[in-house]
């Protein structure tokens, strides 16, 4: 069983205050480069230390889950500040003006940073990344992603998906259409991430042409994963919306409920983007995770 | 027929003047702060505010120059409002941190959690629910008889509401157990209690002392309440949680940059709310006119004109997220559609929401138009009733 994180990771209070003191003309860019430094620094320990299988740079510069690869695309921009699903945090809505997008460069290394190891990447789904534009989500999954995937060295890329739950399983067809289109690159899954993916899983969510399908299980029901579930399931079972701090136990009991029901091939992963909690938990969190991997449920606890 | 009338009000927060800012925050108050207390104590009449100016360029500030700051800082912000013209004040919550933190501050059962961003730079603090919560004692009563002393007009005093009190905060407490796998009706449970928890508990002993000490008039403020539309009727059930009980005269709920049609048909079932306090022109034209066509925000009315059940609408005809000072007659077509729509008895006059991100010199030049606008409207809508008999 495999432990990663992919998503937003939050900033750290010294970040925080960097970030803020910029914008108020209090300090340099260079000051707040250097804390973005530690901070990934402090990250990747931090996951090494939890003895994660695949490291994750946290995505600590992007400012949501869209815009470094709005900024970097030709048609799209970032529209206006809209509300991310029912948090109190908001994003600037992917918005399209009139022709084909293009994405002019892949993102550097500001954005996708260099790391010591075995390495996950997260990218906005094609749905997501084309939802509210106007643009069917094939299109962005060619010119946008598909360039993006193409200049990525990575173990896996996980496609956040924070729109299809809420939008049903009708949609599932124009995902899979751009999902198709992403092939050949590296491997790719697709995380449904703070949402109920029950109606998508009874709609052949784990059927769509991708190496793994993430849920989150503090929306979905174990008993809601088809019995026989043949890929690898992220199991979002760290709650990135929460404070309270899992138990590795507790965590492991409710594995082996998913492996009952005939899934064998496991990921345990936050169930969203970690940036909803405050760096000091969410680093907590990460221990946690990876002590799961490892942990026994208490019935088989000597 | 007698003639029409709108009452004006503010619906909550000013922004805090910098003198006030900076004592607190212990970075030094310079002469342009002074000056700027200056300026607003000659407009505002103020004429014994040399107590202030002395203690601001005192420098060092002890215990009791803060307090004194914090009183001139209400008096301040209540004689900004009194001067703009409204018939209901308060002090743009001068004494508050913010909405939600003066809450948790004076809440048991909450522990503080760190930093969340809330989008780019820009981060708020978030606190854990740990325990059943509760309060010690009442926490916004001398911040009313303070005003109420000071002031011939109604007051109208705002509670954070407990929807968003939950809803902006973690549950360590009643969601905490069996929370990875739980069904949909375990998490609906453990969130309703939590909510009625804080209703009855927190907001209801707070504001029922405040009643309890004069005041007549309660908002409840949820500008959360949509957030989750499936908890609406949740967010219902909560508002008559918090004021059951309490023999206010008045009891209005605030909410505002929401889907209004979510709040339909649920706010049918509000207790005693005789008012829905509503954020229109955030997403209006600046055009003038009296035609649906050219009062685009203020389409949700139709909810209102569907149910006339409904409470009340306190009309937002101030967008307070920009400096765009809405002139008076384009206040005057807003009020007219609106009255002509539902009826002018079942309007009032307020700005979308709290002024706090505006300065001084902008909230006060909107609230006088508001005011002056509202006059307008009463002329048009009585010379056109004049006309009709």
């Amino acid at each position: 069983m495999q432990a990663f994180a992919p998503g937003i990771h939050p900033r750290s209070e010294a970040l925080v205050q960097a970030t803020r003191d910029l914008d108020r003309g209090r300090t340099t860019a260079e000051a707040v480069d250097e804390q973005f430094a530690r901070d990934l620094d402090d990250l990747v320990r931090v996951q090494q230390e939890a003895g994660l299988d695949l490291l994750a740079d946290g995505m600590l510069r992007w400012q949501d889950l869209f815009r470094p690869l709005l900024e970097a695309t030709e048609v799209l921009e970032p529209g206006p500040l809209t509300r991310f699903l029912d948090t109190n945090s908001f994003y600037r809505a992917p918005t399209a003006t009139s022709g084909e997008p293009r994405l002019r460069e892949p993102l550097d290394e500001r954005y996708v940073a260099p790391l010591p190891g075995p390495r996950i990447v997260t990218l906005p789904s094609p749905y997501a990344l084309a939802h509210g534009t106007g643009l069917p989500a094939k299109v962005v999954a060619t010119e946008v992603l598909k360039p993006q995937l193409d200049a990525l060295e990575a173990d896996l890329v996980v496609l956040s998906e924070p729109f299809l739950a809420r939008e049903g399983a009708g949609e599932l067809g124009e995902l899979r259409t751009a999902l198709e289109a992403l092939a050949g690159g590296p491997p790719l899954a697709l995380q449904v991430t703070f949402g109920d993916a029950r109606e998508l899983l009874e709609h052949g969510l784990g059927e769509l042409p991708v190496e793994g399908i993430g849920v989150d299980f503090y929306a979905t029901h174990a008993t809601d994963v088809p019995q026989g579930f043949g890929k690898l399931l992220l199991a979002g079972v760290v709650d990135a919306r929460g404070s309270a701090l899992e138990e590795p136990q507790e965590i492991a009991e409710f594995v082996s409920r998913l492996h009952d029901r005939g899934v064998e091939r496991i990921a345990l992963v936050p169930n969203g983007d970690l940036q909803y909690v405050s760096a000091s938990i969410a680093r907590e969190k990460l221990a946690r995770l990876g002590a799961a991997r490892t942990a026994r449920p208490k019935e088989s606890a000597a | 027929m007698t003639d029409v009338t709108f009452e004006t009000r503010e619906i909550g927060s000013l922004a805090k003047p910098p003198w006030r800012v900076k004592a607190f925050a212990g970075r030094p108050i310079e002469e342009d702060d002074v000056a700027e207390a200056e300026r607003w104590g000659r407009t505002l009449e103020l004429d014994d505010r040399d107590e202030l100016v002395e203690t601001l360029r005192r420098g060092e500030l002890g215990k009791e120059d803060l307090r004194l700051i914090d009183d001139w800082s209400s008096r301040y912000g209540l004689a900004l409002l009194e001067r703009a013209g409204l018939d209901v004040v308060y002090d743009g919550e001068q004494r508050r941190t913010e909405m939600y933190d003066h809450v948790i501050r004076h809440a048991r059962g909450f522990e503080q959690r760190g930093t969340v961003r809330s989008f780019d730079n820009k981060y708020y603090s978030k606190a854990a629910c740990v325990e059943e919560p509760s309060i010690d004692g009442p926490y916004d009563v001398d911040e009313y008889r303070f005003l109420a002393a000071r002031t011939d007009r109604r007051l109208k005093v705002p509670f954070t509401g407990p929807y968003t009190l939950v809803d902006w905060s973690y549950d360590e407490h009643y969601g905490r157990h069996g929370a990875l796998g739980a069904t949909a009706e375990q998490r609906a449970d453990a969130r309703r209690r939590f909510l009625l928890d804080v209703a009855e508990r927190v907001v209801r002993p707070n504001a029922a002392a405040v009643v309890e000490a004069g005041c007549d008039w309660i908002q409840i403020d949820e500008p959360a309440l949509t957030t989750r539309p499936d908890e609406v009727p949740l967010g219902v059930e909560a508002f008559n949680k918090s004021v059951e009980g309490i023999p206010a005269a008045r009891q209005s709920l605030h909410v505002c940059f929401s889907d209004y049609s979510l709040l339909f048909p649920h706010v049918l079932d509000l207790d005693d709310c005789f008012e829905l306090q509503l954020e229109f022109a955030n997403r209006d034209s600046h055009e003038l006119g009296t035609d649906g066509a050219g009062r685009p925000g203020y389409e949700p009315l139709f909810l209102f004109a569907e149910h006339e059940d409904a409470p009340s609408v306190g009309l937002g005809v101030l967008d307070i997220h920009t400096n765009f000072v809405e002139p008076a007659e384009l206040v005057r077509d807003r009020i007219v559609y609106a009255a002509e729509l539902l009826g002018p008895e079942r309007i009032s006059v307020n700005p979308d929401c709290g002024l706090r991100t505006r300065s001084w010199d902008v909230a006060y030049e909107k609230l006088a138009n508001m005011v002056e606008g509202t006059r307008l409207a009463e002329e048009a809508l009585n010379r056109a009733h004049a006309g009709s008999r």
